[in-house]
């Protein structure tokens, strides 16, 4: 290649470049659309009815690595349970989707809301859930599916 | 008109220029670099970005007027106008059109490369004055670099005036008129194509642009010379730099591509003429501002090498070549 060349196919490379047209996503007016399954903060999942689906099991609680699920339930004498409050401390969460694998009943998800800057530290502990009865263990267990199907298991 | 009056008119419709220009200039690199870069440049002050210059100067101006404590303080104040002053003063040899231009000098182009010499001791009295290590370095760089280039640059347009017979910038301009072969501009960048290249890579150095930023060095010497400057002194350098590019491109535009000519329409109006000129120089600048995004800078001892080595003799030769071809035609 004669000498000097290569400085002009960089020009000519930039040149391209320029006409690339910029990939700058203005972030306050544009967002990305998120991939369906984005994990950001955990946040509970309702039914249809608007109910949570939340019994209190304390699956998410143990599979938590960061330990910043707590939930503090108190057990009616009729085995019921109440739960006074499900805290989550986002600023700690490193959004790992644990706790979602973990959990029995499909209570929580991994939301998209990836918004979480707040300007005072203890907003980052969030209640999920506070002051509610827990659902129902048999209404809540999902259905599933036997072989051969047909016989009703309830 | 009083002549005094004409005089004070002149200068100040070239200070305008040269302000105008440089708010223009600054905002151009950061969108043009930003394009290079996949980026947008600025975008929030005003419709895409367009009023964020005029931002940042009115941030300079209210921003405190500053003196590092062990500066030389003499030095450290009058820094800033020694290499602002030239570049100002450069401007009056430029000729925009017949009717249009601040003085008609007829060692015009001799007096802008005379005038652009002392901006290298203004940088020095900055970089000492600093009182900073990198601001030394800075300033010895820029220096060394450019009193090494300057050579080239002026020999690298003698080709242009032996075969114009003159170092008016107008009567350069004049002599490119007329068509080759019926359609051919006769612009001197078609002779003098390589006195062309040798005067765009000496003129790369004297503007102190990538590839041979030297004296600025950002991953080196953080910001060279300008290191302990702010506010508006800090602005003058900047101011100054921008309107170099302006001068440079505008002699280039001048001396290798017809000025104020507009090609095939010799009758063109003195307005379409300036205006055709300002274009030339702003593609000229883009073309700077295009090496600058793209390649990497160079050591100075390569830079000086190239300059010393290579440059000058090569200008010399192409003097030589140009002078035997005229003696040969005539």
């Amino acid at each position: 290649m004669p000498f000097g060349t290569g400085l002009l196919q960089g020009l000519s490379v930039a040149f391209r470049n320029l006409l690339r047209g910029p990939i700058t996503v203005q972030y306050p007016d544009e967002r990305i659309e998120l991939p369906e399954r984005a994990r950001w903060a955990v946040r509970p999942k309702y039914a249809e009815d608007g109910a949570h689906k939340c019994t209190a099991c304390m699956n998410c609680v143990r599979a938590c690595p960061d330990e910043i699920l707590a939930l503090d339930f108190t057990t009616r004498e009729d085995k019921t349970k109440h739960i006074d409050s499900l805290t989550y401390e986002a600023g700690a969460c490193m959004m790992c989707g644990l706790c979602v694998e973990v959990c029995p009943f499909d209570a929580i998800k991994m939301s998209h809301d990836y918004e979480l800057a707040v300007i005072d530290a203890n907003e980052m502990l969030e209640e999920l859930l506070a002051d509610v009865d827990a659902a129902s263990v048999r209404k809540e267990r999902p259905e599933t599916p036997v072989a051969g199907g047909g016989t009703d298991v309830g | 008109m009083s002549p005094y009056l004409e005089v004070l008119l002149k200068a100040l419709a070239a200070l305008g220029l040269m302000l105008v220009n440089g708010v223009v200039l600054i905002y151009m690199l950061r969108k043009v670099l930003g394009h290079f870069h996949l980026r947008l440049g600025p975008m929030r002050v005003g419709w895409h970005g367009t009023l964020q210059t005029i931002a940042d100067v009115v941030k300079l101006l209210t921003k405190e007027d500053f003196n590092p404590s062990l500066t030389d303080k003499a030095l450290f104040v009058v820094a800033p106008f020694v290499v602002f002053v030239p570049s100002f003063m450069a401007y009056l040899a430029l000729p925009f059109h017949e009717s249009l231009k601040f003085a008609d000098l007829d060692n015009g182009l001799f007096y802008v490369f005379g005038v652009l010499a002392i901006v290298p001791v203004g940088v020095l009295m900055a970089g000492w004055a600093s009182n900073s290590k990198w601001s030394l370095i800075g300033g010895m760089r820029a220096t060394a670099q450019q009193i090494a280039y300057e050579v080239p640059l002026l020999l690298s347009v003698l080709g242009v005036v032996l075969i114009a017979g003159s170092l008016n910038l107008a009567e350069i301009v004049r002599t490119q008129q007329g068509l080759w072969l019926g359609f051919i501009p006769r612009w001197y960048i078609i002779p003098q194509f390589p006195a062309f290249v040798l005067f765009l890579i000496a003129g790369l150095a004297e503007l102190n642009q990538t590839p041979f930023d030297m004296s600025e060095a950002e991953s080196e010497l953080v910001a060279g010379f300008v290191n302990e400057y702010s506010g508006m002194k800090f602005a003058f350098f900047f101011l100054a730099e921008f309107s170099n590019s302006f001068i440079i491109s505008a002699l280039a535009a001048t001396v290798f591509f017809g000025g104020w000519l507009v090609p095939w329409y010799p009758d063109a109006p003195a307005w379409l003429c300036a205006m055709v000129f300002l274009i030339k120089t702003y593609v000229g600048i883009f073309v700077l501002m295009w090496i600058r995004g793209t390649l990497p800078r160079i050591r100075i001892d390569q830079l000086l090498a190239y300059g010393w080595k290579v440059l000058i003799p090569a200008s010399l030769v192409w003097i030589l070549v140009t002078g035997f071809v005229l003696k040969a035609v005539a």
